[in-house]
């Protein structure tokens, strides 16, 4: 990875470079939180904003998004262009680009690559930024509070100063246009090395530091504790809506009001929702909300592990806040740790 | 603010353009292609057999499916439902799809007329063995729809008949009424290379056939356990005694292998609604031996 350091006085440069070719999407002040919202200057930019209320996944898997267009009389599809704006989610934090990197394991696999994700994907630029955790971050336990790739610049702040990490060629080229550049010296990479511990060191410490997360959710597969989430669960899929990684959709055919023609649409669901494992004939492979809560769980804290190697959880806290029962993966690490005093 | 660029999504406009049946289906993988019914054969009051052939000769000489695989199906309006191939790959250039009439898809599927067209994409999903079964015994077990995907591996071991040792059949209805394919079966019930076992649970005057669950035939059948491969499809419940049986009998957990039923909506591992445990359906089954199923969370 290249590094330079840049002047913090020519970010607003840098915002305007970028401008010029592209939507640039960053952190605003949004009631009394925060949003990704499209800005028409620097000024707007909230550089040291907590977490956003939602994710970034609206930019590249929209919530609603056609899949093409077709005719009825003819059973046939018809031509369809997709039309992206190119972009720059200026601000991500390193969960929020490990959650992008999630979704390309899960959107840009080798046997069935995704053509309308791959085309936002390649239109979008990403450019992070370093944060300092609020009271429900709990990345660093999940592995996702740094990030190596899947961005094109990453801007750690030393005070005055950024060190940039440059990721493609194409924003290297804007950065270097539109800002002077100066190589890292042993003092930045020294007060690098000591805000990143001072980082480290902010965590919330109520949250458990749970090992071997994978192994204890199928050891306790079956534990009452499901039950006891399941009770509380709203099936409001609330959670599933501002996570950063849930990408579950549903596929649905939408007609215009002739009746002859129309599009499919795919339409961002939710493991959570009652009716989302119904088959025909009306068999619900996971009828409870035990069963819903249980899996969603799953999948983030084992089952994509197994397949990916990585946790599906970036540790970013948006659920937490979200959920109305207080469901969230810090309530199954709780549950762990509870276990694990019990067990001594 | 700078304009929104078009991105044209492959494979939608471009079939005019003369590629390879392969690439044309993976340039857009969503998008469906025509296919026109050719047959429909009415199995049981809610159960119609299709034939579809596809329209395009690329995309039809590029369509290959194994015993097990399912397709998408279309009804542009209606949607798109998983559909498990019930006929035998040997029978290339034509589709064969088994319907229940169950819900709004498959009630527009039934009203439909040969010559009619539907869209389909795939194939999709983890065939059985069916190379690594040669040369050994077969003990196939159905419950109700479940021969539908059955049906697609037993026609195939029909037709490579001599690949195969002895091959047996346990196909289990509620009714006699609701017995599918009938008409093969009773022919095969006088042949000598297959052991057909027919049984349903309420049987009327004119049932000849066993009486009772699928498991019960396994207590006269001698099975030679390291010899024989098991296929089981069937309604949720059925699949744990089935598998126990053939445990029972010492079939080694790796073959045995039963094809399960979720809703695959895009059968390409993305969408999440045919998930089992860490698995998708639709593209690490439908088709899992009892030993995979074992280490699935919620799999039976």
């Amino acid at each position: 990875m290249l590094y330079r350091v840049m002047d913090a006085s020519e970010l607003p440069r840098l915002i305007d470079a970028f401008m010029e070719k592209y939507e640039v999407v960053a952190p605003v002040k949004s009631g009394r939180s925060f949003a990704f919202e499209p800005v028409s200057s620097f000024d707007e930019i909230v550089l040291d904003y907590p977490t956003t209320l939602t994710s970034l996944k609206k930019y590249i898997l929209p919530p609603r998004e056609t899949l093409f267009e077709f005719n009825v009389e003819d059973a046939d599809v018809t031509d369809y262009t997709l039309r992206i704006r190119p972009r720059v989610l200026f601000g991500a934090h390193a969960c929020d680009i490990n959650a992008l990197n999630n979704l390309d394991l899960v959107f840009e696999d080798a046997r069935y690559p995704d053509p309308y994700y791959e085309a936002h994907r390649a239109a979008t630029m990403v450019v992070g930024i370093n944060c300092s955790p609020a009271g429900s971050c709990f990345c660093h336990l999940l592995d996702a509070d740094e990030v190596r790739s899947g961005y094109d610049l990453f801007l750690q702040d030393l005070g005055g100063r950024y060190l940039v990490s440059i990721g493609s060629v194409e924003a290297a080229n804007i950065l270097e246009a539109a800002c002077d550049l100066r190589e890292a010296t042993d003092e930045d990479r020294r007060e690098f090395r000591r805000l990143t511990r001072e980082r480290q060191e902010a965590f919330s410490n109520d949250i458990p530091d749970i090992q071997e997360i994978p192994m204890l959710m199928d050891a306790f597969h079956k534990d009452a504790f499901w039950a006891e989430l399941g009770e509380r669960c709203l099936s409001c899929t609330a959670c599933s809506a501002v996570c950063p990684t849930c990408y579950c959709f549903d596929i649905a055919d939408v007609l215009d009001p002739d009746g002859k023609t129309g599009r499919r649409e795919r339409i961002l669901d939710a493991c959570t929702s009652p009716q989302f494992a119904l088959v025909t004939g009306g068999h619900n492979f996971r009828e409870t909300a035990r069963d819903r809560v249980r899996h969603r769980m799953y999948h983030k804290l084992n089952g994509f592990n197994s397949k990916h190697g990585r946790y599906l959880c970036v540790g970013c806290g948006r659920c937490v806040r979200a959920c109305k029962a207080d469901i969230s993966p810090i309530e199954v690490l709780r549950f762990f740790e509870r276990k694990g005093a019990e067990d001594a | 603010m700078p304009d929104a660029q078009t991105v044209h999504v492959a494979g939608l406009a471009d079939s005019a353009q003369v590629q390879a049946g392969n690439a044309l289906m993976m340039a857009n993988p969503y998008r469906p292609w025509p296919a026109r019914i050719t047959s429909i054969t009415r199995l049981t009051a809610t159960e119609k057999l299709f034939e579809f052939r596809l329209v395009d000769e690329r995309i039809r000489e590029a369509f290959h499916h194994e015993p097990g695989q399912f397709v998408e199906v279309s009804i542009f309006g209606v949607g798109e439902a998983p559909i498990s191939i019930s006929g035998s790959p040997t029978k290339s250039g034509f589709i064969e799809l088994c319907v229940r009439r169950a819900g709004e898809f498959t009630q527009r599927l039934h009203e439909m007329q040969c010559g009619d067209i539907v869209g389909i994409r795939g194939p999709y999903g983890r065939p059985f063995p069916y190379e690594d079964m040669k040369g050994h015994d077969i003990l196939l077990v159905a419950g109700g729809l479940g021969i539908a995907p059955l049906r697609s591996l037993i026609n195939n071991i029909h037709d490579e008949r001599s690949e195969f040792g002895n091959v047996t059949i346990i196909y289990g209805s509620r009714n006699p009424s609701e017995v599918m394919f009938r008409d093969q079966f009773e022919m095969w019930r006088h042949r000598k290379d297959f052991n057909l076992i027919l049984t349903v649970d309420e049987p009327d005057d004119t049932w000849d056939g066993e009486v009772g669950l699928v498991t019960a035939p396994f207590a006269g059948l001698e099975v030679d356990a390291g010899n024989t491969y098991g296929a089981v499809c069937g309604p949720p419940v059925m699949y744990r005694f089935v598998v126990e049986e053939m445990r029972k009998k010492g079939i080694s957990y790796d073959h045995i292998y039963m094809s399960f039923e979720r809703h695959m909506k895009c059968g390409m591992g993305k969408c999440g609604h045919c998930q089992i445990g860490h698995q998708y359906c639709c593209i690490d089954g439908p088709v899992f031996n009892y030993w995979e199923a074992k280490n699935i969370q919620g799999s039976m």
